[in-house]
């Protein structure tokens, strides 16, 4: 039998996946910052997420702290998380070919989600906090989803205001469109570099919080972020933030979209059919990419 | 080590795998004067440039400023003691605006850098193009912002790759009235050029860099009748 799609049906499709997609967009620009500044594809960045998400349900579980108040504190952790990563390990392979940095944040990815299983075992949780939903005419918005999409919007919202309108943004800027240039200007790109994974870190440990709202906690629960946010910043143009934010929209429209007419499951693989005509039609994105 | 220098580059050699870029290669300059760097193609003049902006890394040499080591620096603390440079392939930051390619390297913030880089803007008269993306400016307009991008940061020593490669006649004898007021207001200029008649009109005194090696030195006029330069250039 045809599946019959009504007008309110797709409009509920366009809702749920724009709801989805603004998330999707501020871990990505996470990713897109770090990449930008250092051409470093931070595979590790679901872990960060990951040690987000646990963050917020331990305060939860523990204090019962309000989930979205413990981002206050799951994004400077990350954010510190982040900066001794870099110093650490990261800053080793900047001028490196890029296959070193794959190796090296594929590792991180497989370390942290490992510890994580030791330390908490690889048990499913969750923060019942928020849950249910309302209708507005004929469409339904999840009431979490609807308030970590606002949340998300705002995250992200900031984030731009920083890269816009500080000297330091301006500098994490600059330094992303010309980093030898940037050093001869007088431009640490050693310190732009520590603050960068701190900011792509935090950003990706805001979403571990707000992803932690809607769905289970786990060790291995960051990976399907980490390639998501990969086709955003595709979609978008590598290196390119406003472009990050509209594909991660973007990327959540077309599945929301995809689940009306699919199973959940085939809906899944539309994204990956986007990343693959993307890159053959349009490899520097779908904005004006920098190359 | 004489401390009248503001620049001493001393037995300085870089190679890059088998080619030796830079061959034992000494300066001294002089402060409160114009110098021009020239040699063919692929003599080593922007590698010169790279190495004492600490873009490169010396294999042997050493280089001073003010009597001071910078060769082992990092690029942005070379850049804070007081060199500045553009480059041959113009950079700006194409996707910030007129304004804050400046602002974003000033090294005060606030009104100061601000009424600063406005009067650095007006002086290549960019004023009017400040909210203008970079990137969206002319080949010229681009390469006045490179130059007042360095002087945002006051350096002591300014090194200028090709700053008259493709800017219009106009406009090029404002850049030409402006490097000599930068030897007026106290500073170091070294030119690398190709235009013999811009370079040979600026400089007070000329290298000359062939194969990585300086070959002569010496005011303009003793340049041009140089017997190794002409054969550097045009081959026995």
């Amino acid at each position: 039998m045809p599946i019959q799609i009504t007008g309110a049906m797709m409009l509920q499709g366009v809702v749920s996946g724009l709801l989805a997609g603004g998330l999707y967009a501020m871990v990505a620009l996470g990713l897109s910052l770090i990449f930008g500044v250092m051409r470093v594809i931070n595979i590790a960045h679901g872990a960060l997420l990951m040690l987000g998400a646990y963050t917020t349900y331990w305060l939860f579980a523990l204090y019962g702290m309000n989930p979205f108040l413990s981002l206050l504190i799951s994004f400077p952790l990350l954010f510190g998380v982040g900066v001794l990563l870099q110093r650490w390990f990261v800053h080793r392979v900047v001028n490196a070919p890029e296959l070193s940095s794959l190796l090296l944040t594929f590792g991180i990815s497989i370390f942290i989600p490992n510890l994580a299983m030791l330390a908490w075992t690889a048990d499913y949780r969750s923060v019942e906090f928020l849950t249910g939903s309302f209708l507005l005419g004929p469409i339904a918005f999840s009431k979490p989803r609807l308030v970590t999409f606002l949340f998300a919007l705002g995250i992200a919202g900031l984030a731009f205001l920083f890269l816009l309108k500080t000297k330091l943004g301006k500098a994490i800027r600059a330094t992303s469109q010309h980093r030898e240039v940037a050093q001869v200007c007088g431009i640490n790109v050693r310190r732009i570099d520590l603050i960068a994974f701190g900011l792509g870190a935090g950003l990706a440990g805001a979403g571990g919080s707000l992803v932690s709202v809607m769905f289970s906690v786990f060790p291995e629960m960051g990976q399907i972020y980490v390639f998501k946010s990969f086709l955003v910043i595709v979609l978008g143009g590598a290196g390119n933030y406003p472009g990050a934010f509209f594909g991660g929209l973007l990327l959540g429209l077309v599945e929301g979209l995809a689940s009306l007419l699919l199973t959940a499951q085939l809906s899944e693989v539309i994204a990956y059919i986007l990343l693959v005509l993307v890159l053959l039609v349009r490899p520097t994105g779908l904005l004006r990419g920098r190359a | 080590m004489r401390d009248s220098l503001i620049l001493e580059v001393k037995d300085l050699t870089k190679r890059f795998g088998g080619v030796t870029a830079i061959s034992r290669c000494s300066l001294a300059l002089e402060p409160r004067r114009i110098y021009g760097l020239i040699g063919p193609n692929g003599s080593g003049k922007t590698t010169l440039f790279n190495l004492i902006t600490g873009l490169e890394h010396r294999d042997e040499g050493e280089v001073r400023f003010k009597g001071e080591r910078i060769d082992g620096l990092k690029p942005h603390q070379i850049a804070l003691r007081g060199i500045g440079r553009t480059f041959q392939i113009i950079r700006i930051f194409p996707e910030l605006t007129a304004l804050e390619n400046l602002l974003v390297v000033a090294r005060s913030t606030g009104g100061a850098a601000r009424r600063r880089a406005l009067e650095l803007l007006a002086f290549v008269k960019l004023d009017r193009l400040k909210g203008e993306y970079a990137g969206n400016l002319s080949y010229g307009q681009q390469k006045l912002l490179e130059f007042t991008r360095v002087l945002i940061l006051d350096p002591e020593l300014i090194l200028l790759d090709e700053p008259a490669a493709g800017v219009n006649r106009t406009l090029l004898n404002d850049l030409l009235e402006a490097i000599r007021g930068l030897k007026e207001q106290g500073k170091t200029v070294v030119i690398v050029e190709h235009d013999m008649k811009v370079v040979m009109g600026l400089s007070e005194k000329l290298f000359v860099l062939d194969y990585g090696e300086k070959i002569a030195e010496g005011p303009p006029e003793a340049i041009q009748n140089d017997e190794r330069v002409v054969e550097a250039y045009f081959g026995r």
